[in-house]
């Protein structure tokens, strides 16, 4: 979608704020959110961007980076119907407590995350561009969740690497393998003439995001 | 949201069995954007509701924060960099295949499964972002800073990456070729900074002690020794 998440290339969102020595969290409660967040992986559906992306542009600049997440994950809960709006109002669950729990132990929460679980799919699809072809990203605008920044949308780019296998993201594509690339993009291409001519940004492609140039 | 806020509130503390004052406070202290003063109240309630369903174990979400606070993080990521400064043959795996050396020393997982590493030369300077959200190697580099997840750190680092680079106070030469990659898909991206002149003698933990995050992300350049002092 082209939503406010989309970032590259706008104007007006002010200076960098850097922190030095920034703690990894900056309140408690941001940890639990992340925590939350990654507890509860394979067992509420959906995903944390989709949840984010349905935020309101307001609403997303105005939160902080952890209370979007926490808004994601509300959002989760109730599109699932794992939770309703007055539970999670409340923080009472209007059903008898579960007899038995189908929370990860602290083992196998960390056991998930530390395993290596490559989304990269172990089979053989005939890559439809080669290393050093010329290609164009696709000029899209799906309404649903896609990883094909607008700022690359029509440009020129030639293929810089195949990188394998890998699920597309996407609404609506069931997670569908395809041969993902990565694209190098001149950055005259992508912003015109004042920019360096050899500056370039790499972008990571699938199938459905380029076509013959 | 709630109709009836006071409400709303004196029902959380209650699901939540605390007292608010000092959560709420720090969280109005912290808050970078208009953090609303509930949110840590907000928190507690879901964690409640969540463990009552079920659906998470407290102790899990203790282990999983220790992780993020203390397990992994850019010393890490330091610890590769000044291997592959040391060690020519480790360096050609580490530019190979990321994830794969990277686990030699004992990192995985974590945003690592497709790790690549790039690598900076005095002609060419790599910069690692995330136009759309976040992504990052936590594994070697930990949990990203607030500015690296923020707007004018996503939106200027595609457009702009000389000037963000010189905001944060590096000044590149005209000839050198910036590489700016945009972590879109599942792929992640660590820099390998260039090694500082005057470290000829450094063993590789003192090495890897002039190794900062900020190298690499890309928006800085690892410093020489003050002293040029031996390792």
């Amino acid at each position: 979608m082209n939503g406010i998440h989309d970032m590259g290339g706008m104007h007006g969102v002010g200076p960098i704020q850097y922190e030095k020595n920034e703690p990894v969290y900056h309140a408690e409660w941001e940890s639990r959110v992340d925590a939350m967040t990654a507890a509860v992986r394979g067992k509420v559906p959906g995903g944390l961007r989709q949840g984010i992306e349905q935020l309101l542009a307001a609403d997303y600049l105005r939160m902080s980076y952890y209370e979007r997440w926490y808004e994601s994950l509300v959002w989760r809960l109730i599109s699932a119907k794992v939770a309703t709006r007055a539970e999670i109002e409340s923080g009472r669950s209007a059903e008898p407590k579960a007899a038995s729990t189908n929370a990860y132990s602290a083992a196998e929460a960390v056991a998930l995350l530390s395993l290596n679980r490559s989304e990269r799919r172990d089979i053989s699809l005939a890559a439809r561009f080669q290393v050093g072809q010329q290609v164009r990203a696709r000029n899209i605008n799906p309404v649903g969740h896609t990883r094909l920044p607008r700022y690359a949308r029509g440009r020129l780019g030639i293929v810089d690497q195949l990188r394998g296998v890998f699920p597309i993201p996407d609404a609506g594509a069931g997670g569908r393998p395809q041969n993902l690339y990565s694209i190098r993009f001149s950055a005259r291409e992508l912003w015109g003439e004042q920019l360096a001519p050899q500056d370039a940004v790499y972008i990571d492609m699938w199938d459905d995001y380029l076509e013959p140039a | 949201m709630p109709t009836n806020q006071r409400d709303f509130l004196t029902a959380a503390v209650t699901a939540a069995g605390v007292t608010a004052t000092n959560d709420l406070v720090h969280a109005q202290d912290h808050s970078h954007q208009a953090v609303p003063s509930d949110v840590a109240l907000r928190v507690k309630s879901l964690e409640s509701l969540l463990v009552e369903k079920g659906l998470v174990d407290p102790a899990a979400l203790d282990a999983l924060v220790d992780v993020f606070e203390h397990k992994v993080g850019p010393r890490n990521g330091a610890r590769v960099v000044a291997r592959a400064w040391v060690d020519p043959a480790y360096k050609q795996r580490l530019l190979r295949g990321g994830t794969a050396a990277v686990a030699e020393l004992g990192y995985s997982g974590w945003q690592t499964d497709d790790l690549q590493v790039v690598e900076n030369t005095p002609k060419v300077h790599n910069l690692i972002v995330c136009t759309l959200c976040s992504c990052y190697p936590w594994a070697v580099l930990g949990l990203p800073p607030v500015w690296y997840k923020s707007a004018p750190y996503r939106s200027r680092a595609v457009i702009d990456p000389r000037g963000v680079l010189r905001e944060l106070g590096t000044e590149l030469p005209d000839d050198v070729e910036v590489r700016v990659w945009d972590s879109t898909a599942e792929q992640r991206y660590m820099v390998l900074p260039e090694r500082p002149a005057g470290t000829e003698t450094l063993s590789e933990e003192a090495l890897a002690v002039l190794v900062t995050r900020d190298a690499m992300i890309g928006v800085a350049n690892v410093m020489s020794p003050p002293s040029g002092g031996r390792g």
